[in-house]
């Protein structure tokens, strides 16, 4: 019942501009949940729709279960309706001139199944998103993430081999959002279909991904298990976009297997984790996350004096601005104490396994 | 509910900014309002209810209540007369041609309307700018000039359609006058209405409800009819509404195409009823009322169904157009587009053409009809002769600059008092003022006859009355022009003035006028042009002195002469694309220099 998606080298160019999808390949086994994280314009939302077959890609091929539905090169397009797949669109996309019952059964009616069949099936999806009592209410009459469950319930409904979901949460409000989020994994995984999830929001990514596969203008940068992704990022748009905002520039000085020793200037060294092949005297830039610098505690090799500029408590969190080899670095220390001092000069320590080193390619390139 | 609040919130700074100013002002300015409240209703009495009960007590009595007296008028006052007109079996059959004509015609204006808004919207069809301008360009052509050029086309015996049918050899025969004439007719003119509705709802919806149907498993077709129009519904039930009440009130198209075959709908019926002699105003002046209340209802069912909910307008967001692509078969749809344009105006004109300038209508064969011998300039010649023709035309300009300049102003002061003002009493300012929605052409100017006709030294016969039903005639949709015009503009830009210590007058002069005058400039140009096409309250307002073209172009056509029809249908057709053009020209130049300027 459950596929595998396959996405070969695909390509899709409008009539003007860069391409939207510049070569993008990944596989999804059956019962995986994938995620595509990247900024708007990014490409992710016109690959999904590409996989489809709302939008025809120029290039490349797709595959459900083996099958090929797009492949330009060879002419086969196999329309949205025959490629036995569910969506989930960001606007909903309910039928406001029905009810939730006549929106689920919808898809069921254009299939060979019988009435007690197709009654039962509508049941079974409603059970599943919640919404059994809602079942004869016409759709208006719904809050936003009731008409999202709604939503969910008619794509899943037929069992279709792969669910697309388009950034499905994010006309929700915050705390919905966060509820529906957990939901919908623990329902996906209950049926145990194949997903393909987009979304701009790497908090979701994190929760609802077996794998998350972050984008950029039109390329896939990296696909990975999330925890890959947080700690060990491709490249530094990938280390940036995913939380690792503060960046450091230096100068490779010394290799030792996947670790290497960088000067920041003035002699102030450090060692620094390699997660791509880099040689000594290249220029780096060295990505760094706000939580894992530790203000006020001298601890291994990489300890360095810092100023803390600026102070601001967020309750559970303390957000640091401190002074860095000439630099102005963020720093979150998490527990409900703001221990350090503005303008106090305290030692800071960075693990060498958290600085990320990459080559230096120009001024920075994901602005 | 976003919505709901935020005009929520909107009253409030309302009631504040209007409790603010209300609180410097002296005693002798809080009488301002009332006495301006009490013009304006003045005013819209004069108007719009005086004619209007005028035509009630008409139809109501069997004497005239203007030249008999209103005492005696209302002693003979009875329901007999206006059941005895009902019951009349030729009123009965009137009515009956009415609802077929008008139902017929809609049901055709619906077809055409929804498929090219369809295509203009939805498909990769070529050339979609051009079969969306054609789709709307029936909406210039009076009726007038529309039946007497399908006249020309589709007559039984001397239609240039039959003439090449002949010719081709085929065995076919059409004839344009009768029912199915006139239901073709009204159906392609009149398509537009619905086309306006159906088009923008159409473009306002969110695409991704197709494509959910599509994922669905449902197929093109399959969609288009479970969920593209069940959720475009309120748009379609409304334009074709609006059609039918359009239709409702249309005398030039019946009277042109039913005449020969004495058929009768409503509208002309009532004017052979004042032709007849003596007059039967009484019984017309019911008739015209059941026109009304016809209409009235219609108009009530139409605005039931716009401010019923509507599904398409979620948020004021802009999708992008979804288009379907058709492969070869947009070829076809491209045709329709063609064939739809050379039916509406390319044949209609070439039509007008052949006769204007040929010196007899009789075409023995195609042979003779490229025979340029049989070509001339007479009819223009002859009609210019007559001194009649340059008189209507000054005339219609007259009366349609008259119109322009008047409603708009009083139409502007109408819409200001109503949507930016607290005054008391501008509900019923509203109310009036928008009656006339449900009042045909043809009845307003029965009810202005009633009203004037005995008056001694009074409008009637002057160039006057008829401006005066034009503007009670067009003011509704003057007011809801001009109105948007002038929302646009943030409240917060008078207020400023305001707080600067300008007075509400001046702020007006300083900051509205300016900024609102490219859409005040385009609703008087709408208001001119339709004063100068309007025949249907015409008809019973003009005396030989203030004959207007509209009028004139009829008398051409009763009178016979088919040449001098069809020749001053294209004075007038000239004349009128030329002071569109103008009009146009000028407004646009005023939104540029507004542009420019901000």
């Amino acid at each position: 019942m459950t596929a595998t998606l396959e996405v070969t080298e695909l390509r899709k160019q409008f009539a003007i501009g860069r391409p939207a999808i510049d070569g993008v390949s990944f596989m999804v086994p059956a019962g995986e949940i994938v995620v595509l994280l990247g900024p708007s314009g990014c490409g992710k939302t016109t690959t999904l729709r590409c996989v489809a077959g709302l939008e025809h890609p120029t290039g490349g091929e797709i595959s459900i279960s083996g099958r090929v539905v797009s492949s330009p090169g060879r002419g086969i397009l196999v329309p949205p309706r025959s490629r036995d797949l569910g969506m989930v669109f960001q606007s909903y996309a309910v039928w406001p001139h029905m009810t939730v019952r006549q929106n689920v059964v919808y898809p069921l009616k254009h299939r060979p199944i019988g009435r007690a069949e197709a009654n039962r099936m509508v049941e079974e999806a409603l059970a599943l998103v919640g919404l059994s009592e809602y079942a004869d209410r016409p759709v208006v009459a719904l809050s936003g993430g009731q008409m999202q469950r709604v939503a969910l319930a008619r794509s899943i409904v037929y069992r279709p081999q792969l669910l697309l979901l388009d950034e499905p949460l994010s006309n929700l409000d915050a705390k919905l959002r966060l509820r529906l989020r957990d939901d919908l994994r623990v329902i996906l995984k209950q049926t145990g279909m194949t997903a393909l999830y987009v979304t701009h929001d790497q908090a979701e990514a994190v929760v609802l991904g077996d794998r998350i596969g972050v984008m950029r203008d039109g390329r896939l940068l990296q696909m990975d298990k999330p925890d890959t992704i947080y700690n060990r990022p491709a490249d530094l748009f990938v280390a940036n976009f995913t939380g690792a905002t503060n960046e450091l520039a230096g100068t490779l000085v010394a290799c030792n297997g996947g670790y290497g020793v960088v000067d920041f200037g003035d002699g102030r060294q450090g060692e620094v984790a390699l997660l791509h092949a880099l040689g000594p005297d290249d220029k780096v830039r060295v990505a760094l996350r706000p939580e894992n610098i530790a203000i006020g505690r001298p601890d291994g090799a990489n300890t360095f004096a810092a100023k803390v500029l600026d102070r601001r408590y967020q309750g559970t969190q303390t957000a640091y601005s401190i002074e860095l080899f000439g630099k102005r670095l963020e720093a979150i220390e998490l527990g409900t104490a703001a221990r350090h001092q503005v303008g106090v000069e305290a030692p800071v320590s960075l693990p060498r396994e958290c600085l990320w080193a990459y080559r230096d390619r120009g001024p920075l390139s994901h602005d | 509910m976003r919505l709901q609040r935020g005009s929520a919130l909107h009253g409030q700074a309302d009631r504040r900014s209007e409790i603010t100013r209300g609180a410097g002002e002296g005693a002798g300015r809080r009488v301002f309002p009332r006495l301006w409240v009490a013009a304006l209703l003045a005013l819209l009495t004069f108007l719009v209810i005086y004619p209007v009960f005028m035509l009630l007590l008409g139809a109501l009595t069997d004497t005239n209540p203007v030249v008999d007296g209103i005492r005696l008028s209302l002693s003979h006052l009875s329901i007999a007369n206006f059941l005895t007109v009902l019951a009349n079996p030729n009123v009965g059959e009137a009515l009956l041609n009415t609802l077929i004509a008008c139902g017929g015609g809609t049901a055709v204006a619906v077809a055409i309307g929804l498929l090219f808004s369809w295509i203009v919207v939805r498909t990769n069809t070529p050339f979609k700018g051009f079969i969306a301008a054609a789709s709307i360009l029936p909406l210039f052509a009076p009726p007038l000039v529309a039946g007497v050029a399908w006249a020309i086309l589709g007559s039984p015996k001397t239609g240039l359609i039959n003439t090449m049918f002949k010719w081709i050899g085929w065995d076919l025969h059409v004839d344009l006058y009768s029912m199915w004439g006139l239901v073709f007719v009204f159906g392609i003119y009149y398509a537009p209405y619905v086309y306006m509705f159906t088009s923008s709802a159409l473009r306002n919806m969110d695409p991704s409800l197709e494509e959910a149907a599509e994922i669905s498993g449902a197929s093109a077709f399959a969609t288009l009819f479970t969920v593209t129009f069940p959720l475009i519904m309120p748009a379609i039930v409304s334009g074709m509404l609006l059609s039918f009440i359009v239709m409702l009130g249309i005398y030039g198209i019946p009277a042109v195409l039913g005449a020969p075959s004495n058929l009768n709908v409503l509208t002309t019926y009532i004017f052979k009823l004042t032709n007849w002699s003596p007059p039967l105003y009484n019984t017309a002046a019911a008739v015209a009322i059941l026109l009304m209340v016809v209409t009235g209802l219609l108009v009530y069912l139409q605005q039931k169904v716009l401010s019923g909910r509507s599904y398409t307008t979620v948020a004021g967001k802009a999708f992008r157009p979804r288009s379907l692509n058709l492969g070869p078969w947009r070829w076809l749809t491209f045709a329709l587009g063609v064939i739809y344009l050379l039916v509406v105006v390319v044949l209609p004109l070439l039509a007008l053409i052949v006769a204007a300038f040929r010196k007899f209508m009789f075409i023995r064969d195609v042979a003779s009809l490229f025979d340029m011998r049989q070509y001339s300039l007479m009819h223009f010649r002859s009609i210019f002769d007559n001194p009649l023709t340059l008189k209507s035309i000054y005339n219609a300009i007259e009366v349609g600059i008259i119109t322009a300049v008047v409603g708009g102003a009083l139409a502007f002061a109408i819409g200001y008092t109503i949507h930016r003002t607290q005054v008391t009493g501008r509900r019923a300012i509203d109310l009036i003022s928008t009656l006339p929605v449900a009042i045909p052409g043809l009845v307003v100017g029965v009810a202005y006859l009633w009203a004037w006709i005995g008056v001694p030294g009074g409008l009637y016969g002057t160039i006057w009355i008829l401006a005066l039903a034009f503007i009670a005639r067009f003011m509704p949709d003057t007011v809801k022009a001009l109105s948007t015009s002038f929302m646009q503009i943030h409240r917060e830009l008078e207020e400023a003035a305001w707080v600067c210590g300008r007075g509400m007058l001046s702020t007006i002069g300083t900051i509205v006028l300016p900024l609102a005058r490219p859409g005040v400039l385009a609703a008087m140009t709408l208001l001119f042009v339709l004063a100068i096409r309007e025949l249907g309250s015409s008809l019973f307002l003009y005396t030989s002195n203030t004959m207007v073209m509209s009028v004139l172009l009829l008398d051409y056509y009763e009178g016979g002469n088919v040449g001098k029809t069809a020749a001053f249908s294209l004075v007038q057709m000239v004349l009128l694309g030329v002071l569109i053009g103008g009009a146009n020209w000028l407004s646009r130049g005023a939104a540029q220099r507004n542009v420019t300027r901000t």
